[in-house]
């Protein structure tokens, strides 16, 4: 199956790959320039990852990466509400592009390690997820750092590849 | 590839292999390429679909920006594959489209893997790729990779580290200056191409790629990339490629440093000489090459490198034996002598398989041949003329023209080849040059004069190029009037009236009108020829018959011609077309006619290429002289917005600036004079070359104690000069109107200087006087003169008349050649040499040399001076002056007693 990472710079995204596909943490990573290509193997599913980078100059690219894909994956940093509007606009700006029609869409609360991280329902508030409509959403709260939850991302993610193929 | 090959002959046509992608269309390649977004990738069809689009760029074929950028990120999928192949093809790919394509910078970090990669090729291909998208601030974050990469173990990746920063130098110098240790280190690399590449990078370093052309960095490159070649050619360059770039770089270098030395012993040369024992051929020939090519090359220099080139001549190898006779074919234009050593060799080549091989040995034994040889070889090229290319038939040419001006009785035998070779097929250029050639024969050797001019008549009968047809009708214009019987060239020309275009049946008007004009006798059998071509259907062609007819009395009365109405239709336009076309284009419709003694008439001087092969005189049709005059409009131009100098008169010549300060000095200063009637400007262009300091109220204190004729009128300083800001100071003379007077000056340089912090450029307040001595300055009878040449010396010559010629002898004394003589007579008088004749041919005991000018007061001059050796090195000459004023041609021979 492939698959999109998206979201806003510094959300955890290409942390995010390397949990699911080394189990390995570096606090250290530099911003993506562009996009990394990575092939993630789970049980019997190969999962393709197109990790895209995540500052305003590569947004108008997300799609590109988007179309076709088995779902979307987009990363939010649940700690930082400053930019939780900024990165709501830009998801529902990219909902909205017609060749994404019906595509599964998986939102990621990261950071729930962090003190103060917005909980499950105020993220899903905030980042209107109640309003999308005409395909399947969903929503984890994860922590790349201490691996919450990273069990339960792979999980749907072997499902819906099951599911479509 | 593999197919054994058949045929040697020159059926081309039945081997032509049609490329398989011959007539894809970009419509259909673009449909294909959306194989790259399918989910399940096939490499092998992805590659194909690549190589067409690549094929497509490569024809030419350009893509929109959208279907560029659309093809741009389908690629950009193929990332997920681990083909290896296939990457390749994506990487060639994105550095196709890199340019046209939008928002390639999002496979940066894709290539930042790569370039991280095990894989040798990703590595290579990635780094050679990033560097190319890339910008500044990214290229700060990758710059350790590329350090890496530059001292990699596999000499691909080490290779293509080292192009990239040959290429971001022109970018990004500044970062590429910090890989000096990597960089060093690699050019100690056991990998041939890695050193190749790092020394290639090395020297682009050094000569320091800056977006300011200043002098003074210049002269610092230079020196950095002397530095560079002093300690390589001490050290260990192994690779062979590496070896023949250093001895490019050391030629240059010896170029350049050829003009400071000129005493003892040639820098380098000992290096180069020591590439003549190397392995490789190819550094023993680059090395015999750089040998030969160097300015001014001694006969003890030269030995050596024709010693291997020799040996190369009976190599098995055609490339080497090839390049080995090029090169001596090149050397006996200047040194027959030395090459003569080689004819054995040389001959045995004649029958080489290859022919351009055969055609250069011809041509090189023709050049240092003896007369006695002359009839065999010629018999030997008439046999494979034929077969070889315009470019080498021109060649051939050339030699047979140098051959025929060195052995003048054998004419008779080399005009039969040229009139022969004349009627084969053959392009423009070949043709060209045998016209050429038998003008400057016709020229040189008075008794081809006549059979030569049959030989251009019967070509002109049967020729396709327009420009020789009308070319050679003004030559036979001038020329055969002058024949004994020019009745029979008379049918020729006329011919073309019937059975050309236009342009050639102007040209043959004029023609005929200039018989007329020359030759009473056949005037009234012209003037029915003219009269006929009052009919033509031309309006150039009826205008000329009908301005002929006017002025040369076709009225019936056949008188001779008068001698103004000759001067009128045929006297050769004495002033340069480039200025006569700037003055036309600056006047404006009024009621003043144009004033043709407006335009100005100097030229500057031929540009010293002309002077290479002494053997070659320039051709012969074409040998107008032409020059721009920009730079003395720039004066003129300049003077006149100075009040002070508005009452001086019309300006009358400027000099070429006059260095008045050594190269790389604190200051730098040249002098340019400018003559009027009763006035001399001195205009000194200062240039302060130290960031550090701003001067103010410079002024130029010029002492004329060895000029009494001169008093000086007017001074203007320059009231600041900051860095690297050229600044102009005017002082002006007064001396007696018409008088030539010369003298010599010095001059001394006095400012106010302030310190300048460099980081805010602003001055301090306080200043220190301070004085700077420039060198003297002299004015000398040359500054007098102005270079205007003429079109036709012998005719120039006939025309002034001999009412105002003086002659003279002098002794010049010892001198270190001919050459060296005829040089400093030009450079005393500082007239415009004609016709080639500066030019002397080695060897040679005796040298006629023609000057012209124009002197001050507007009088035209013309000299001859016939040069001879008498004694051991003592040269003498016999100097003849004309002139329209006696007064003038006694002041030239007061200017050679004096001088």
């Amino acid at each position: 199956m492939e698959l999109s990472l998206i979201g806003l710079q510094n959300a955890g995204k290409t942390s995010l790959v390397n949990v699911i596909a080394t189990g390995g943490y570096s606090e250290d990573m530099i911003p993506t320039v562009g996009f990394n290509m990575r092939k993630v193997t789970k049980g019997n599913v190969t999962i393709k990852l197109w990790d895209l980078g995540g500052q305003p100059r590569f947004r108008s690219m997300w799609e590109r990466y988007c179309r076709a894909v088995s779902a979307i994956v987009y990363v939010v940093d649940a700690a930082d509400y400053e930019n939780v509007p900024v990165s709501r606009s830009e998801l529902h700006d990219l909902l909205s592009k017609p060749s994404l029609n019906g595509i599964p869409l998986l939102v990621l609360g990261n950071k729930i390690d962090k003190p103060g991280a917005l909980s499950k329902e105020e993220l899903t508030e905030q980042m209107g997820l109640k309003s999308i409509s005409e395909r399947e959403v969903c929503c984890f709260m994860i922590s790349c750092k201490n691996s919450t939850n990273i069990d339960t991302v792979i999980d749907w993610l072997v499902k819906h590849s099951k599911a479509k193929n | 590839m593999a197919q054994p090959l058949v045929k040697k002959d020159d059926d081309r046509d039945d081997e032509a292999d049609y490329s398989p992608f011959l007539g894809i269309e970009k419509g259909a390649v673009l449909q294909e390429a959306r194989v790259f977004n399918d989910p399940q990738l096939d490499p092998r069809r992805c590659s194909q679909v690549i190589t067409k689009l690549l094929y497509l760029l490569n024809q030419g074929e350009t893509f929109t920006k959208t279907e560029a950028t659309e093809v741009f990120f389908s690629v950009t999928k193929l990332f997920q594959s681990r083909d290896i192949g296939l990457r390749r093809m994506v990487y060639l790919m994105i550095k196709e489209l890199s340019p046209s394509a939008d928002e390639v910078i999002i496979v940066t970090s894709s290539l930042m893997k790569d370039m991280t990669s095990k894989t040798d090729m990703y590595r290579a291909n990635a780094i050679r790729v990033l560097c190319r998208i890339t910008e500044g601030t990214l290229l700060t974050q990758i710059e350790r990779y590329l350090k890496q990469a530059i001292v990699d173990k596999n000499p691909v990746v080490a290779s293509a580290a080292l192009v990239s920063g040959i290429h971001l130098l022109q970018t990004n110098p500044e970062i590429v200056k910090r890989w000096s240790n990597e960089v060093q280190e690699a050019v100690q690399s056991r990998a041939a191409l890695v050193q190749f590449h790092a020394l290639g990078l090395l020297h682009q370093r050094s000569k320091g790629v800056h977006g300011h052309s200043n002098l003074q960095i210049r002269q610092n490159d230079r020196l950095a990339v002397s530095k560079l070649v002093t300690s390589l050619t001490r050290g260990t360059v192994r690779s062979p490629l590496a070896q023949c770039l250093l001895i490019r770089y050391t030629s240059q270098v010896i170029r350049e440093s050829a003009a400071s030395t000129q005493a003892g012993d040639r820098p380098f040369y000992d290096f180069l000489e020591g590439c003549l024992r190397h392995k490789a051929e190819m550094v023993i020939f680059e090395a015999a090459r750089a040998i030969t090519e160097l300015s001014g090359v001694t006969t003890r220099e030269l030995t050596p490198a024709i010693t291997v080139l020799q040996l190369f001549l009976s190599s098995s190898k055609p490339v080497l034996r090839f390049a080995a006779v090029r090169t001596l074919n090149k050397v006996a234009m200047t040194h027959p002598m030395a090459v003569t050593n080689c004819n054995i060799d040389m001959e045995s080549l004649i029958s080489d398989q290859n022919r351009s091989i055969a055609t250069l040995a011809i041509t090189t034994l023709l050049k240092t041949g003896n007369e006695s040889s002359v009839d065999r070889l010629m018999k030997q090229i008439t046999n494979f003329m034929s077969d070889i290319a315009d470019e080498f038939k021109i060649v051939v040419v050339e030699a047979i023209r140098s051959l025929c001006l060195k052995f003048p009785l054998k004419y008779r035998s080399l005009m039969n080849f040229l009139s022969n070779i004349l009627r084969e097929e053959g392009g423009f250029e070949y043709k060209k040059a045998i016209i050429d050639s038998i003008v400057i024969l016709i020229r040189d050797i008075p008794e081809a004069k006549e059979s030569g001019l049959l030989h251009l008549c019967e070509f002109i009968e049967d020729c396709e190029f327009t420009y020789l047809s009308t070319q050679i009708l003004h030559f036979l214009g001038i020329e055969g009037p002058k024949t004994s019987d020019p009745s029979k060239y008379i049918r020729y020309i006329y011919n073309r009236v019937h059975l050309e275009n236009a342009t050639v049946r102007a040209s043959a008007v004029s023609t005929l009108a200039k018989f007329g004009a020359m030759v009473d006798s056949l005037k009234p059998r012209i003037f029915v020829l003219l009269r006929r071509c009052l009919f033509d259907s031309d309006d150039e062609v009826r205008d000329r018959a009908t301005l002929y007819l006017n002025t040369l009395g076709g009225d019936g009365s056949v008188v001779e011609t008068d001698k103004d109405v000759k001067d009128f239709l045929f006297g050769s336009l004495d002033l340069p077309l480039v200025n006569l076309e700037t003055s036309l284009k600056n006047y404006e419709p009024s009621e003043e006619p144009f004033d043709i003694n407006s335009v100005p008439r100097e030229i500057k001087a031929q540009p010293l290429a002309e002077k290479k092969g002494p053997s070659k005189k320039p051709a012969g049709l074409a040998a107008l002289p032409t020059a721009p005059a920009t730079t003395v409009d720039a004066y003129e131009k300049l003077l006149s917005s100075i009040p002070e100098f508005v009452d001086f008169g019309k300006l009358f010549k400027s000099s070429a600036p006059v260095e008045l300060t050594e190269a790389e000095t604190e200051y730098s200063v040249n002098v340019v004079k400018h003559i009027f009637d009763s006035h001399i400007v001195f205009q000194y262009n200062c240039t302060n070359t130290i960031p550090e300091q701003l001067l103010e109220h410079v002024t130029v204190i010029v002492e004329a104690s060895e000029a009494e004729e001169f008093s000086q009128v007017v001074s203007k300083p320059v009231s600041s000069l900051p860095y690297d800001t050229p600044g102009q100071i005017f002082m002006a003379f007064e001396k007696l109107e018409g008088v030539p007077a010369v003298g010599k000056f010095s001059n001394m340089l006095r400012f106010t200087v302030k310190e300048v912090d460099p980081s805010t450029g602003e001055a301090e307040e306080d200043g220190v006087e301070d004085e700077y001595q420039l060198e003297d300055l002299e004015v000398v009878a040359a500054d007098y003169m102005l270079k205007v040449g003429v079109s036709n010396f012998r005719n120039a010559w006939e025309s002034m008349g001999a009412d105002c010629e003086r002659v003279d002898e002098y002794g010049l004394g010892p001198r270190e050649s001919l050459a060296a003589a005829v040089s400093a007579v030009i450079n005393l008088l500082g007239m415009q040499p004609c016709e080639g004749t500066e030019v002397v041919p080695s060897n040679s005991r005796s040298h006629t040399c023609l000057l012209s000018g124009v002197y001050m007061g507007n009088v035209r001059v013309l000299v001859r001076i016939a040069f001879g050796i008498d004694g051991p090195k003592d040269v003498a000459m016999k100097l003849a002056v004309r002139s329209e004023d006696e007064s003038v041609s006694d002041a030239i021979h007061e200017i050679v007693a004096s001088g």
